[in-house]
């Protein structure tokens, strides 16, 4: 018996190994010695550096206003796209259940801009809100499309959240999709018999037994928005100045331009992690509790 | 199962057969020293980094003939590996080596940039005893100075600059490049009569509007007295940038007389509309010119000196080196090495090289014939209208380019750019202390 055991430890051991090591050497390792460097002051070229403890961590809550701003402008960044991009998410599922000719070439068309990189597609907008857009303005005399886009940094941050949307909604679409189908047809069935409205029957049926798809895509949708790089960096650079400067802008700025301060950076890395983590534990637990079967 | 089993293996021998392989690579990437002379001919690697590809053909073809020269003077065979990333991280590459003990015998840096981070760290060799020291030309060589005043790379791509205009709007309105800022208005007025935009503004990236910084406090440095020893009094805290203020003069000119929408106009697109003759002016530089020629071929433009206040011998064009291949402090092939860098400027090779590279002359040796633009900038060169590019560190070059785009969005007056410059110096000097 004790063999037995043993034997299917070892098979499964052999089935974890290789995409373990890899983790292990491509991140967990890494991670770690981020975490580390986090105590130093080194600059990424000096052969010596010096353990400071937690001077870094000190200067960025305390002495960097930069990085305080980008840390709210990140904040309210997930807060609208935790919101929007679910809502949208959705709706458009939403909408889509309910097709029955249309449905593949819908959720296609839909899922497409997630298709393209992001990076990729923040050049792409960077065209059209650059050029596209005004010449539109000015053409069909709609003046309010005739602004400056990422120029102003008041108008840039719902641009970049246009991008981020436009690039996002199909992903967590597909999700609810599949959780949609997963509710059985016949308890809405018996909510329509028992007299409930199209509202009600979303609210008090469908919406809770999609409840666990909810927790992923807010889950996904936190980890991403906190992390979210490419679109900012492709569409305004963080500008004009640093007011569109989110966390991951502000850490590459300090580690790879300015000062090289590769020690500061990652203390600023672990900084976002620790956000990252708290907030997603008290998402989850919120969501967790609310989750039901069938 | 022995199917199975057999695929098993299969895949086993071939991730060995990988790891094999980075083994083997990692074997023949050490080098056998540099052992010179003898009877037999002896082999030896020299390992270069060079971030850029664009150059490719032309290096290839010095060291081409390098290895002659070694093989018919020394009898070596010198084999030459050539590490060409692209620049965007070269840096980060560059770095990663050093920091693992994998470093190449030659690197390429940026003179300005890199020199005094890398050469306080202990990476590059002194080279000032070697016979190219001697062949520099003096508006060059303090670029590729350490602090200590040692010799510590040799120059390849030089620039001067001060902003670019277009030569046939200026003579199509009786125009000459002013020289003082009221000059500049007048050409501005000018201009505007004729219905010309005077400036191309592209301010998306943070690097344009850093052009200014250069330009004004070079000329302040050259040219006012009290300001001659800015730069070291910043570095020991002791100075200001409210000293600078009227370096506000000639930025609202420009800024006020440009293009619109200059924070979404990136340089391609500025490049373009230069050269399409949208404006007359553009504050950039000469490295611009293969996209502005491709854009139109037919161009005609110059290189002139910024006016940066009233007086005419401040409006000068900034000489400043870029590209500059130092050698590894450490390296085990000290004497190839050091025949390489000398060979960069050897008396006949080096024109042909530096030609074909179309770099400006940067050494005695250098005969050869440059474009239109560089030779303008030249002309001011040699009239010793020009000024050595200060060592404003990069993080405050950095901070400037932000600042601006701040300035021109409205978020930032000339007090608080002005602050956030002293801050990101005194910043960096306490990092770097």
């Amino acid at each position: 018996m004790a063999a037995k055991s043993y034997k299917r430890l070892l098979s499964l051991a052999a089935f974890v190994m290789p995409a373990f090591i890899l983790y292990t050497l491509f991140l967990l390792v890494p991670t770690i010695g981020g975490m580390y460097y986090s105590f130093t002051d080194w600059n990424g070229l000096n052969r010596a550096y010096e353990f400071i403890g937690f001077a870094n961590f000190v200067e960025a809550l305390r002495e960097d206003p930069d990085f305080v701003h980008s840390l709210w402008f990140t904040l309210k960044y997930v807060m609208f796209m935790l919101v929007l991009q679910n809502v949208f998410a959705l709706l458009l599922a939403l909408f889509i259940e309910t097709k029955f000719r249309s449905k593949g070439l819908f959720r296609t068309v839909l899922f497409m801009p997630n298709m393209i990189s992001t990076i990729i597609s923040a050049f792409m907008w960077t065209f059209v809100f650059s050029q596209v857009l005004p010449q539109l303005g000015e053409r069909a005399g709609l003046g309010f499309l005739n602004q400056s886009w990422l120029g102003d940094p008041g108008t840039s941050f719902y641009s970049i959240l246009i991008v981020s949307l436009w690039n996002g909604v199909g992903y967590m679409m597909i999700i609810y999709l599949a959780a949609l189908q997963g509710v059985p047809q016949s308890l809405r069935e018996a909510a329509v018999i028992d007299g409930a409205r199209p509202w009600q029957v979303l609210r008090h049926v469908t919406l809770p037994m999609i409840t666990h798809a909810i927790t992923i895509c807010l889950f996904l949708t936190l980890n991403g928005a906190f992390k979210v790089f490419e679109v900012v960096y492709g569409l305004t650079g963080g500008g004009p100045g640093r007011s569109t400067q989110v966390i991951t802008l502000n850490i590459y700025e300090e580690a790879f331009s300015n000062n090289f301060r590769y020690g500061y950076a990652s203390a600023k890395s672990v900084i976002l992690f620790l956000v990252i983590l708290i907030f997603t534990f008290i998402q989850i637990s919120i969501t967790k509790r609310r989750e039901v079967e069938a | 199962m022995m199917k199975k089993k057999g695929s098993v293996l299969v895949g086993l021998v071939l991730s060995l057969a990988l790891l094999a392989g980075c083994g083997s690579n990692a074997q023949t990437g050490t080098n056998d020293g540099s052992a010179a002379g003898g009877e037999k001919a002896t082999s030896a690697t020299l390992k270069m980094f060079i971030a850029q590809p664009r150059f490719k053909e032309q290096y290839d073809a010095h060291i081409e003939k390098f290895k002659a020269k070694v093989k018919a003077e020394k009898n070596i065979d010198l084999t030459v590996q050539v590490e060409m990333p692209n620049q965007d991280n070269a840096a980060q590459i560059l770095k990663t080596r050093l920091a693992s003990n994998d470093a190449p015998d030659l690197f390429v840096i940026h003179a300005i940039n890199d020199i005094p981070q890398y050469s306080k760290a202990g990476y590059l060799a002194d080279l000032s005893d070697q016979p190219f020291a001697g062949k520099l030309l003096d508006s060059v060589k303090p670029a590729v100075t350490n602090s200590e005043g040692q010799v510590v790379a040799v120059p390849l791509e030089s620039l001067s600059w001060g902003y670019l205009y277009n030569k046939q709007i200026f003579e199509e309105n009786g125009l000459t490049p002013p020289a003082t800022l009221s000059e500049m208005e007048a050409v501005i007025a000018k201009l505007n009569e004729q219905n010309i935009t005077p400036f191309i503004l592209s301010y998306k990236e943070a690097w344009v509007p850093q052009l200014f910084l250069p330009l004004t406090v070079g000329a302040a440095i050259q040219t006012e007295d009290g300001m001659k020893d800015f730069v070291e009094r910043m570095n020991e805290d002791k100075g200001s940038f409210s000293e600078m203020k009227s370096m506000f003069d000639i930025i609202d000119l420009v800024n006020s007389n440009g293009t619109d929408r200059a924070l979404e106009v990136g340089p391609d697109d500025g490049a373009a509309a230069f050269a399409q003759g949208k404006a007359a002016m553009w504050l950039q530089g000469p490295w611009y010119a293969d996209t502005i020629l491709k854009s139109n071929p037919d161009i005609d433009f110059g290189v002139a000196a910024l006016p940066v206040s009233e007086n005419p011998d401040a409006s000068l064009i900034n000489l400043s080196v870029s590209s500059s291949m130092a050698m590894y402090a450490d390296t085990k092939n000290k004497e190839l090495s050091l025949e390489f860098l000398n060979f960069l400027l050897d008396d006949q090779e080096s024109n042909v090289l530096y030609e074909a590279l179309k770099f400006n002359p940067i050494a005695t040796v250098h005969t050869f014939k440059s474009y239109p633009w560089v030779d303008d900038a030249t002309a001011y060169v040699q009239e010793g209208k020009s000024y050595q590019d200060p060592r404003i560190p990069q993080a405050v070059k950095d901070e400037v380019g932000k600042a601006l785009q701040s300035y021109v969005a409205g978020q930032m007056d000339q007090d608080a750019v002005l602050k956030a410059l002293d801050k990101a110096w005194k910043d960096y000097n306490k990092v770097n202390k």
